[in-house]
């Protein structure tokens, strides 16, 4: 059938030919994830209305589950839980722009080198990396004697186990996924925009804030939502640097299903995480809107 | 190329090289740690932070040890299978999300993939685990595959959403216009503009897969085992420095295989270029 | 750009080709990858267990003997063994290894198969494990090893002699001590001392009893850093200075710092013994039996504890093992252990969660 694209101005009402193409395209993924994502959850959602059995659930349907997860200590946890992914995506874009900007527009015929560069340590073991950095930010370690080198610190480095150490961890974690988007779009700004901006008489500056980063919009709103969501069912740093306190929400599901066995109160955790985190990203989505398409 | 050079030696272009130098130190300084800790002879042989002298004593008992091998067998064979699912079926997804006709369908893909990011993963694992308990599929490699796709398959529909959002509609309206079916419009129109998404989006399916801990921990069978799991156990009494060693054995011989093939990919197109000139 | 890639004609050695080939190859190599049948002359035998708790060189010994490739599938929780067991999915264990405090638990929900005593040696065992009271005439279990709770702390940060675990928490207090303090995240051994300082036994007590903890534990937590696995090396750098641990680990951090003492404290403390078990589906009985025969005997168990750092089950261990051993005490607890004093932890569905709870609490409450 004849490849028909619809313009923005089509109306609603009208009834749009959908070519086969994008049915595919769109059903086949939604058929899988349906079957190994969606089904699967199904069982969360009706779980949280049952009542737990050790290792079980029996089906029933009570909203004690909810009432229990809606206390003060996970009400905390969560809000805990946050802040820290707030502020940790935050820092992972802000030390992701610069070097995605370094190698969508500075790096030249060497682009694809430095990118690869980047993702080359992604090839080891997440978890290898992040115990290397138990041994790299303990006492005596190369770093401290790094820093008392240069003078930036004296004395023993007790970052370790500390919330410091969880923000180093996090942001090392996820800066290539916060680099990649923003390279994909930063790359596609044509030299020659830049430059015409550059001869009407735009300072660098100008030309950052008024060319740049509106064009990068969908690199920056994909950034965030690749980090900040992901963040808040972070288990693993905050156990391996942060010592394993200060329990974020990801830790408290999971340890509602894995030590309490309570399968009843952790599914009630979840599908009230996932109706919060839901609503959030909705709300940015609208927000972001009209501005996402950004086609030069 | 003579831009590339005027933008080195601008102070922005100088001052960005230095931070993109610092990344790239910090992104490698627990890799040269790990590498060099494979070597750690270690304490009561355990890993300790305190390096106590060389020996290449881990790397042969990581080739000796078959449950360590088999974990890594098991997570490189899991992860190219759901990286290549993850590519097609997400960057498919990546595509519709933005191009579908109809509004509601783009919202309802939206929303779906979303989601995959939103649950937490041990919620995901506990519920396939028991999805497959009662719809009696037994477990095995491949219901494993199927369990750490939807992750790999957000991710690489996030990466190449943000690259279709820089396309411009116009190419493919002129492509209709030339008289191009859907399909060919997007093989020759769409694909070749996606490639650098599509490419990033698969390779980091690839890593989310291999690294994949939580619901891979729910989801190992008595022949299945992956190597992230089998390092989050080892945690608890303390790990050996083999598992550094099988880690870096396992990156050296992955970066070489990409290398090779990077080399590879060089001398074809240099060959293609040669051809069409001629 | 497009024109080109029509007109593409295939080469031997054009762009596509490199792709495809290198495509193929990686799909071979998976392919190839995928599980082999398990051609083995002596049979399967499949065992579900905690990560390199078996040593290399007494595994191939094994295979050398038998001709079977024990296959080793790994957990990082008792709970997870708990899920897996409990679910179809935990269909086709022949090993497992629980920690005492399960048996009961899995046990009772038939997850487990009774041991055939006729089939296993006993005679290298030591008494004094056997029997006990998380698994009594020893139906579903038979150790594998042991350790013990205790406390390894410097005496000069903390200002002198720690000897019941009024004195750990007395300490823990104390400026030259609070900040650099570790916990263990188990929550029946954060809560156990708690209880054990009021007089209570951790099997008996109630939700009440547990929950009542819960105001001087968070309060103490506050001087907590870490609840991290145990890392010798902070020990010896003074990052930490008192620290709950089991004695194997212990045994590590007074190796690389001598300053360093080590307690079981009073006035009671833990035993756990993590013990082979056979799951109820198991399949290939005659090659499990097999294997735990040849691990149960007193060389395999010397080498093993060797390897480990942990003690096996085996009577006579101490006067077994070789002689350049260091701190060979160590392994066993130290001098002095009053077993006696030393009890298991029984997981209790009833109080599980309320242990969990002030543990999460514990935590959330930590300092720094």
């Amino acid at each position: 059938m004849r490849g028909v694209t619809p313009t923005a101005r089509t109306p609603a009402r009208q009834r749009i030919a959908v070519p086969t193409s994008d049915a595919l395209l769109a059903g086949i993924p939604a058929a899988w994830l349906f079957v190994f994502f969606v089904a699967p959850l199904a069982f969360t959602v009706f779980f949280s209305f049952g009542h737990s059995t050790f290792g079980g659930i029996a089906p029933g349907f009570t909203f004690d589950n909810y009432r229990a997860a809606l206390s003060g200590f996970y009400a905390q946890s969560f809000l805990r839980t946050l802040r820290f992914a707030f502020a940790g995506s935050a820092l992972c874009l802000l030390a992701a722009f610069p070097t995605a900007y370094f190698i969508a527009r500075h790096a030249g015929r060497w682009r694809a080198a430095a990118l690869a560069l980047v993702l080359v340590p992604y090839f080891t073991s997440f978890l290898i990396r992040v115990m290397s950095w138990q041994i790299l930010l303990a006492r005596g370690s190369a770093v401290e004697t790094l820093l008392n080198f240069l003078h930036l610190h004296s004395g023993p480095l007790d970052v370790l186990d500390t919330q410091t150490a969880v923000f180093i961890g996090i942001v090392y974690a996820y800066l290539p996924i916060a680099i990649v988007p923003l390279y994909v779009v930063l790359a596609r700004i044509p030299a020659t925009l830049v430059e015409a901006s550059r001869d009407l008489g735009a300072s660098p500056w100008q030309t950052f804030l008024f060319l740049t980063l509106p064009l990068a919009r969908p690199g920056v709103a994909t950034a965030a939502l690749l980090t900040a969501v992901p963040m808040l069912g972070e288990l693993v740093v905050p156990t391996l640097l942060g010592g394993d306190k200060g329990v974020l929400i990801g830790r408290a599901i999971s340890s509602q299903y894995i030590e309490s066995q309570n399968y009843a109160l952790g599914s009630a955790m979840a599908v009230l995480v996932m109706i919060a985190v839901g609503v959030v990203v909705a709300l940015l989505a609208r927000l972001t809107r009209g501005f996402m398409e950004v086609a030069p | 190329m003579s831009r590339t050079r005027l933008a080195f030696r601008q102070p922005a272009g100088i001052g960005f090289g230095a931070w993109y130098l610092l990344a790239v130190a910090f992104l490698f300084a627990p890799i040269a740690t790990s590498v060099i800790y494979s070597f750690n002879v270690g304490s009561l042989g355990k890993q300790t932070s305190l390096f106590t002298g060389w020996t290449l004593h881990w790397y042969a008992m990581a080739w000796r040890d078959l449950t360590l091998r088999r974990a890594v067998e098991t997570s490189v064979v899991a992860s190219f299978w759901s990286a290549l699912l993850a590519t097609l079926l997400g960057s498919a997804l990546g595509f519709t999300m933005v191009r579908h006709p109809v509004r509601r369908v783009r919202s309802l893909l939206s929303g779906l993939t979303y989601l995959l990011l939103i649950v937490p993963e041990t919620v995901t694992g506990v519920s396939l685990l028991l999805f497959y308990a009662v719809t009696r599929v037994p477990l095995s490699l491949a219901t494993l595959i199927a369990g750490i796709t939807p992750l790999a398959i957000a991710v690489t529909a996030l990466i190449v959403r943000a690259g279709v959002l820089t396309l411009d509609r116009r190419y493919e309206e002129a492509s209709a216009d030339l008289g191009a079916n859907r399909w060919q419009t997007l093989r020759f129109v769409i694909l070749p503009h996606l490639a650098p998404a599509v490419g990033a989006g698969a390779l980091m399916a690839y890593v989310f897969s291999f690294d994949n801990l939580v619901v891979s921990t729910f989801l190992t069978t008595p022949r299945v085992n992956t190597l992230p799991v089998y390092l989050f156990g080892s945690l608890q009494y303390g790990p050996a420095p083999t598992v550094y060693a099988a880690a870096a054995a396992i990156m050296f011989f992955t970066l070489a295989l990409i290398g090779l093939a990077a080399l590879l990919y060089r001398l074809a197109a240099r060959r293609d270029l040669q051809a069409r000139y001629q | 750009m497009t024109r080109s890639m029509s007109r593409q004609k295939s080469r031997h050695f054009s762009r596509r080709s490199v792709l495809g080939l290198l495509g193929a190859g990686i799909a071979g190599t998976a392919l190839a990858g995928l599980p082999r049948r398990a051609a083995a002359a002596g049979g399967q035998l499949n065992i579900y267990s905690w990560p390199d708790y078996f040593s290399t060189d007494d595994l191939a010994a094994y295979t050398a003997k038998s001709g079977v490739t024990p296959a080793i599938t790994t957990y990082n929780a008792n709970e997870i063994l708990f899920a897996k067991l409990n679910s179809p999915a935990g269909a086709g264990f022949d090993i497992v290894v629980p920690s005492s405090g399960w048996i009961s638990q899995l046990a009772g929900k038939n997850l487990l198969q009774p041991l055939d005593h006729s089939r296993i040696d006993f005679g290298a065992l030591d008494p004094s494990l056997l029997n006990r009271d998380y698994d009594p005439g020893n139906k579903y279990s038979i150790p594998k090893d042991w350790g013990v709770l205790g406390v390894v702390y410097d005496p000069d940060a903390v200002g002198g002699e720690i000897k019941t675990w009024q004195d750990f928490f007395d300490a823990g207090a104390k400026p030259g001590a609070s900040g650099k303090i570790r916990l263990t995240k188990a929550p029946s051994e954060t809560v156990g001392p708690a209880l054990w300082i009021s007089g209570k036994d951790w099997n008996k007590a109630t939700v009440a009893d547990i929950q009542g903890t819960r105001d001087f534990l968070t309060g103490f937590a506050k001087h907590v850093k870490t609840f991290s696995s145990f890392d010798p090396q902070a020990l010896a750098s003074g990052a930490i200075v008192l620290a709950q641990a089991n004695q194997a680990a212990a045994r590590g951090a007074l190796l690389q710092n001598p300053k360093l003492k080590w307690v079981v404290p009073g006035p009671k403390s833990e035993i756990w013994v993590d013990s082979y078990a056979i799951p109820s589906s198991a399949q290939n009985l005659d090659q499990a039996y097999d294997f735990l025969n040849f691990f149960l005997s007193a060389d395999i168990q010397v080498k093993e504890t060797e390897y480990l750092g942990y003690p096996a089950a085996i009577a006579g261990l101490k006067g077994k093992l070789s002689a350049d051993t260091k701190l060979p005490d160590m392994i066993f607890g130290g001098s002095g252990v009053d077993f006696n004093a030393l009890t298991s932890y029984i997981v209790n569905p009833d109080t599980v969660a309320a242990y969990q709870d002030v543990q999460n609490a514990v935590q959330a409450a930590a300092g720094g």
